[in-house]
């Protein structure tokens, strides 16, 4: 093995990994904030929607969730540069609606695992649809459901990378340029490797967080709600 | 417009071709090392399941794109070695799927109740025995779904190969793409195409679960 | 045949068992009974070496179950197991579970093992059912397909922890006839169980734990006529009550 480490050439230009590291996380959440909405309401509209709108929600999770990200990023930069959207703008949507498939299934399944019960109970004490969604079954269903949205997030972090392959200038993409610039190729990699890795472990820890104390809450789980 | 297609069928077929050839090979070997890890993980088989668990963690919090870059550009580096991207692909693939496969499967391995594992030993079988003939083929079998959607994804990622200019499907399509410039044509082929694929392969796994799940 | 002598055996600092004593001769029928955290299962497992003791001594047909040398596999071809919990292979039909081991511990032939298979499960009176997976049979028809199993090593002896206490009850008497049959040709069995009425019509002798401890060892009759221990009188009026 004949290579030299160097691993100063990455502190040399660390602006270029610090600004990749941001153009990363800003994909990411801005991609998660739309996945989650557009996976909520078709979700919602897959569980409680008429038969018609029943199949299309999972028709469109299947055809969504059946191609390549690769490909959605292509076609909203190629086949849609009619619109002549910036790369950015392009990944955030091929990211969130990919993503948004994956959200729709979570909460499609969280709805429908629901004991039937709530939403009777709920009804029959004259809320209407509508406040029964807001106020029965959406906080017990996101309870539940957070553990799968935390993997669906770290995905998207993962998933973001392809970015780079649109021109946007994201961790991987910068990783590219150094490479070029510095030939220090195992550095700028194991590096790259490693940011994700530590971008990743920072959300789930967080996530982590967030569901334990979500679990501490004092509200009544749904088992002594339908006991009570 | 749709000329493009059938003028450049062959070309395309080919890289359908090589798509499902990756994709093989690329699962045999992910296959296999992810039931090597889960169950060196599993028999808790000292320091070698320390070095599973860093595996699978690692790979687990990495991007496939990286991955792939890291086998195609920064292990050659290092070691000196030449490879081709195609290799460089098989390797990444099998190395990142078998990282998830190896979760799935232990899972699996442990769903079989302790209970069972007592009883087969009762009989006189040895430990190796009970893990050949009750342990894996049971905890396998209560998995396939899981194990299927895996295959599937990485059907998909195999997409990814032609950043590093595999001649896989989307290789070969944004290649035609760049000499007749029908974007939205052809890429709407290479999504219905993965569709199907994708489709084809989650039915036959729905089949396979059904004839081969373990009722208990 | 099976000599267990002084055995004593602790989770950590609680005690489970406590220099428990029995022994079980050839063809004799010995059954255990005793409340619920008394370690007749306990103490059952030590004999085929399923759990490990930490003092005194088991010995089956003379080996030394606890000695590190003992080759475990061998001793469990030769002491057959029921379990509470039937623990049928689910993935195999009811044949093949009866095969696997003759199979794969004694190298019978796949033929061989068949025929002998199918000549068991007549035994237990499951012949038409050889084909069917453990998921379609009731818990009756599995528990026999597990004796069958047991069987088919041709034991010295057979240990059964509970074999009744997870069927539902118009199943239990089918299982216990089997048993009997069992008995009746001459197999050694060590057997934990509540169903008092089998105990009394097929038991040579009886052994009542508490807590760990062996309190009594007596001749069946004698056990049903006149416990000798205040305990154990207690516990025959509550369960025979009902």
């Amino acid at each position: 093995m004949n290579y030299s480490f160097d691993w100063s050439a990455l502190w040399v230009h660390r602006d270029l990994i610090i600004s990749g590291f941001v153009t990363t996380v800003e994909l990411a959440s801005i991609s998660l904030v739309l996945a989650t909405v557009l996976g909520i309401v078709i979700g919602t509209c897959g569980a409680v929607g008429s038969r018609g709108l029943r199949v299309l929600a999972i028709g469109w999770v299947e055809l969504i969730r059946s191609v390549p990200l690769l490909i959605h990023m292509y076609i909203w930069y190629m086949a849609l540069a009619v619109l002549r959207l910036p790369g950015f703008a392009c990944a955030v949507l091929a990211l969130s609606i990919y993503s948004s498939a994956y959200v729709t299934e979570i909460v499609r399944a969280g709805i429908e695992n629901l004991p039937a019960g709530q939403a009777k109970a709920a009804l029959a004490s004259g809320l209407t649809q509508f406040q029964t969604l807001r106020l029965v079954i959406y906080p017990q269903v996101l309870r539940r459901i957070l553990p799968s949205l935390a993997s669906v997030f770290s995905q998207l972090i993962k998933d973001s990378s392809l970015a780079s392959v649109i021109a946007v200038a994201d961790i991987t993409y910068e990783a590219g340029a150094l490479d070029g610039m510095t030939f220090r190729t195992f550095e700028v990699y194991a590096m790259t490797l490693v940011l994700y890795l530590v971008l990743v472990s920072i959300v789930n820890q967080l996530l982590g967080a967030l569901l334990s104390s979500s679990m501490r809450s004092s509200r009544p789980s749904p088992r002594e709600l339908r006991d009570a | 417009m749709h000329d493009v297609i059938f003028v450049n069928r062959d070309f395309l077929a080919a890289g359908l071709l090589a798509t499902l050839q990756i994709s093989a090979i690329s699962i045999v070997c992910g296959t296999l090392i992810g039931a090597v890890v889960a169950l060196l993980r599993y028999l808790r088989v000292p320091f070698a399941a320390r070095f599973c668990a860093l595996y699978v963690g690692l790979i687990q919090g990495a991007p496939l794109l990286v991955v792939l870059l890291f086998c195609y550009f920064a292990l050659p580096a290092l070691f000196g070695y030449k490879t081709t991207a195609y290799w460089a692909t098989v390797l990444s693939f099998s190395v990142f799927i078998g990282a998830y496969l190896a979760e799935d499967i232990r899972a699996g391995l442990q769903s079989v109740s302790p209970k069972l594992t007592q009883a087969a030993l009762a009989c006189g079988l040895t430990m190796p025995q009970v893990l050949r003939l009750v342990v894996l083929p049971i905890g396998v079998r209560s998995v396939i779904p899981p194990i299927i959607s895996q295959y599937v994804r990485l059907i998909k990622f195999t997409s990814v190969a032609s950043i590093i200019s595999v001649q896989e499907l989307t290789g070969n399509a944004l290649l035609v793409n760049a000499r007749v410039f029908e974007p939205a044509t052809i890429l709407s082929f290479v999504a219905i195409v993965y569709l199907i694929v994708c489709q084809a392969v989650s039915l036959f796994g729905r089949w396979l679960n059904a004839r081969f799940a373990v009722r208990t | 045949m099976i000599d267990i002598q002084n055995v004593s055996k602790s989770y950590g600092a609680v005690p489970v068992l406590q220099d428990c004593s029995l022994s079980v001769k050839r063809g004799e029928v010995v059954v255990v009974c005793g409340p619920s955290g008394s370690g007749k299962s306990t103490l059952i497992k030590c004999v085929n070496g399923l759990e490990p003791y930490q003092s005194g001594s088991i010995k089956v047909a003379g080996v030394e179950v606890g000695a590190r040398h003992t080759n475990l596999p061998k001793l469990r071809a030769k002491i057959g197991m029921v379990f509470q919990s039937f623990e049928l292979y689910p993935h195999l039909c009811a044949l093949e579970n009866v095969m696997l081991a003759q199979i794969h511990v004694l190298r019978r032939s796949r033929d061989e093992a068949r025929t002998r298979a199918m000549a068991l499960l007549t035994r237990v009176g499951l012949a038409e059912r050889a084909h069917q997976m453990p998921a379609d049979l009731s818990g009756g028809q599995q528990q026999r397909v597990a004796i069958a199993r047991t069987l088919a090593l041709d034991p010295d002896a057979i240990l059964l922890d509970e074999p009744t206490s997870a069927l539902d009850p118009e199943m239990v008497s089918e299982v216990l006839d089997v048993i009997t049959a069992l008995a009746r040709d001459g197999m050694t069995m060590m057997v934990v169980t509540h169903e008092m009425g089998f105990a009394r019509r097929v038991a040579d002798r009886v052994i009542f734990m508490d807590q760990g401890r062996v309190v009594e060892d007596a001749a069946a009759e004698t056990f049903f006529a006149a416990p000798a221990s205040a305990r154990a009188r207690e516990f025959l009026s509550k369960i025979l009550a009902h």
